[in-house]
């Protein structure tokens, strides 16, 4: 009776380290700041008691919360977009075999093995009008007279920024695809083509279902770290001009930590939580619709 | 079955990853025992070498004071904030913090009086304009630690080849500069540096407001953000922009690259703090006033008091001690010199016009120059400073950086963008 009494609980004692970790490094965090977006929020931490709705009355009362919200929805489709289209083309490329294959797969990773914030530290001084390497680069190929300013605008510092959200993301999904397809059998590829299917009838037939799952995976993942990225917006823009660069993660930094509105931050907080949430809700429902299908 | 365990993982990684960088941490903190007192001290760091001075001052402290274990933490300017923040809001406040504003902290009810903590002969010690900029509703909240100036520097190497003899003593003659500079040197060299930024866009604010005659508030101290002023002022911003004379990324550039700009002798202006050159930068420079009205924007950091409901008289009389002997003469002129800026006390003021010479720059062999802490101490007195002791302030910071970025960004114009944040402050 002992002996089965262990059996039946030991499993739950190794699980318990990470149940506990778990538990204070995420849940009460979130729990945390659920309470908060319902507090009020002194400029210097002080929780003053529950305010009900009203961060969320002025999150919502605020024009650059829904402009920050559109960029948010921008940067993650374009970001996750281009460079799932751009990784996939790219692992198509690495999965032939040609000359030096090895050294171009080792380079490809560098953008995505970098820390982010040295990417984006090394891109806000290469797009930098006055002193940029692009700019001297141009100049010297004799492309540009004078030097150009490449962020004069929101909509063009915004672009870049994206630009290099794709640059350091593309790698991730490239090394996905291409483990999906080292895994597919030639031989399907050579039935292919003995039946005469075309490149394009292969890449849609065979290529893209058998490679889906690490589609999917590098997809969902890449829409949670684009989505929480905050260091490429911040060491670029800091949401400069005028807040007009903002994601929602940028945005509920400033409103935490420079403009002292915590109750505010932590209502942003839990938007983009239940954004989030929403994704996550919708892709589980259709995963698990498609595996009850096949 | 693989597939949906996948699927629930994925989904839970995303759903958790956003709020959890969000919490707070918690604790709790006490600033005395039994035997002693402990103090708990946050320092903001002005230099490279700031830790080093403050350590050999907590052990000349500590040997002075056995009874009193002082605690010192140095803390970058980009972090103090939120360190500061975080500290509070798990209730492990410091006992005295060095930070630039008190206002917020006096509206949570956090801080004591500091005019408690210092003797009559210190009290009168301060420069009367320090004094009093700490004053909310007749109590001064927090001690003045230090003080810099702006002033408006000039290469004048560059100038002279363009044709201009002086620094620009008007606005007009500012825009008559730039445009010599940028005939002369094309893009080779950036005629003004601006710094709109997140980082100190108030600064800018209050250099061409103030000299324009407008500002934060009117004579009886109440706010007048969108006064005709200011409104001039903000459009003389732009104009500088639109003709091609500053900087090309004002809204993010910090004057830290521009100063570096200026010491490299590759900007021929900008208005920024009296230690902004480099030291081993060769460019001949002029620090003049600032166009149009000569007034120079004065910036004066704090040291504040928290409160500790569960500490005695003990803890006071130690905190009276460390003012006093931070305050010493010979030990502030030495820590003036050592990190590069102006004295807040009288005594000192006197001693460094005469002997700075006596003492290091931190870091380096370099003594510090009576010439210069004679002219910038002179000027003190006159500077103005923001007003950090208005509830409103840091509300009123970041909106005239708003309305910088709109204006300049052609999204809104001055006079609009101005009756906007006058709107929400006076509310």
């Amino acid at each position: 009776m002992k002996k089965k009494t262990l059996v039946t609980f030991q499993p739950y004692v190794w699980l318990l380290p990470s149940v506990i970790l778990m538990v204070s490094m995420i849940l009460i965090p979130i729990i945390s700041v659920f309470k908060i977006s319902f507090s009020d929020v002194g400029r210097s931490g002080v929780v003053k008691g529950l305010n009900g709705i009203q961060n969320y009355l002025d999150v919502f009362a605020e024009p650059t919360f829904w402009h920050t919200l559109q960029n948010t929805i921008i940067w993650t489709v374009v970001v996750v977009g281009v460079s799932t289209v751009f990784g996939f083309v790219l692992a198509m490329v690495l999965n032939q075999e040609f000359r030096g294959r090895k050294f171009v797969r080792a380079v490809v990773i560098f953008p995505w093995a970098t820390a982010l914030i040295i990417q984006s530290v090394i891109w806000k001084y290469i797009i930098n009008a006055d002193y940029g390497s692009l700019n001297v680069f141009l100049k010297k190929i004799g492309l540009i007279d004078a030097f150009v300013n490449w962020t004069k605008t929101a909509g063009s510092m915004f672009a870049w920024e994206c630009w290099v959200g794709i640059f350091v993301t593309f790698p991730f999904v490239t090394f996905c695809v291409l483990s999906g397809l080292q895994s597919i059998d030639t031989a399907l590829y050579e039935s292919a083509s003995v039946d005469g299917a075309s490149f394009w009838q292969k890449l849609f037939k065979i290529t893209l279902p058998l490679v889906a799952p690490s589609l999917t995976v590098s997809t969902v993942l890449n829409i949670i770290y684009v989505f929480n990225s905050f260091p490429i917006v911040w060491t670029i823009s800091k949401g400069a001009p005028a807040d007009q660069t903002h994601t929602l993660v940028t945005y509920l930094y400033k409103l935490s930590f420079t403009d002292g509105k915590g109750g505010h931050a932590a209502a942003v907080s839990v938007i983009g939580f239940v954004i989030l949430a929403v994704c996550a809700s919708i892709y589980m429902i259709l995963s698990l619709r498609g595996e009850e299908e096949s | 079955m693989k597939k949906k365990i996948l699927s629930v993982l994925l989904a839970a990684a995303m759903v958790a990853s956003l709020a959890v960088g969000c919490g707070k941490s918690g604790g709790g903190g006490e600033s005395s025992d039994g035997d002693g007192v402990k103090l708990d001290v946050i320092i903001s760091q002005y230099g490279n070498y700031t830790q080093d001075w403050w350590t050999e001052f907590e052990k000349t402290f500590e040997e002075a004071n056995k009874d009193i274990d002082l605690n010192i933490e140095i803390v970058s300017w980009n972090d103090i904030y939120s360190v500061v923040n975080t500290r509070i809001s798990s209730n492990e406040q410091p006992d005295i913090l060095n930070i630039s504003g008190f206002a917020d902290y006096v509206a949570d009810d956090l801080l004591m009086p500091a005019e408690d903590y210092v003797s009559s002969e210190l009290k009168d010690n301060f420069i009367p304009s320090f004094w009093e900029s700490n004053d909310m509703d007749g109590t001064v909240w927090a001690l003045p630690i230090l003080a810099s100036c702006r002033s408006l520097f000039c290469n004048m190497d560059l100038l002279n080849e363009a044709g201009i003899t002086n620094p620009p003593a008007t606005w007009d003659e500012v825009l008559a500069a730039c445009k010599a500079v940028k005939d002369k040197f094309g893009a080779d060299i950036v005629p003004w540096g601006l710094d709109i930024s997140t980082d100190e866009g108030q600064a800018a604010f209050s250099y061409y407001t103030w000299n324009f005659g407008g500002g934060f508030v009117d004579d009886k101290g109440d706010w007048a953000l969108n006064s005709k002023e200011n409104v001039e002022a903000v459009e003389y911003i732009k104009t500088l922009i639109d003709s091609g004379y500053c900087n090309s990324a004002p809204f993010t550039d910090t004057r830290y690259p521009l100063q570096d700009a200026f010491s490299a002798g590759t900007l021929a202006m900008m208005i920024g703090p009296m230690n902004m050159v480099a030291a081993d930068s060769t460019v001949n420079y002029v620090a003049a006033d600032l166009p149009g009205e000569k007034t120079a924007l004065g910036v004066c950091d704090q040291l504040m008091v928290f409160k500790d409901d569960e500490a005695g008289d003990a803890r006071t009389e130690a905190i009276t001690k460390f003012f006093d002997a931070f305050y010493e003469c010979e030990t502030y002129s030495d820590y003036m010199v050592y990190e590069g800026f102006l004295p807040a006390t009288q005594d000192a003021s006197d001693n460094l016009a005469a002997n700075a010479e006596n003492y290091k720059v931190g870091g380096s062999d370099a003594t510090g120059s009576s010439d210069y802490f004679k002219t910038f101490c002179a000027v003190l007195p006159n500077c103005k400073f923001y007003p950090m002791q208005k509830a409103e302030w840091m509300d009123v910071r970041n909106g005239v950086i708003d309305v910088e970025q709109q204006v300049c960004n052609g999204t809104m114009g001055a006079q609009e963008a101005l009756d906007q944040l006058q709107e929400t402050v006076a509310k």
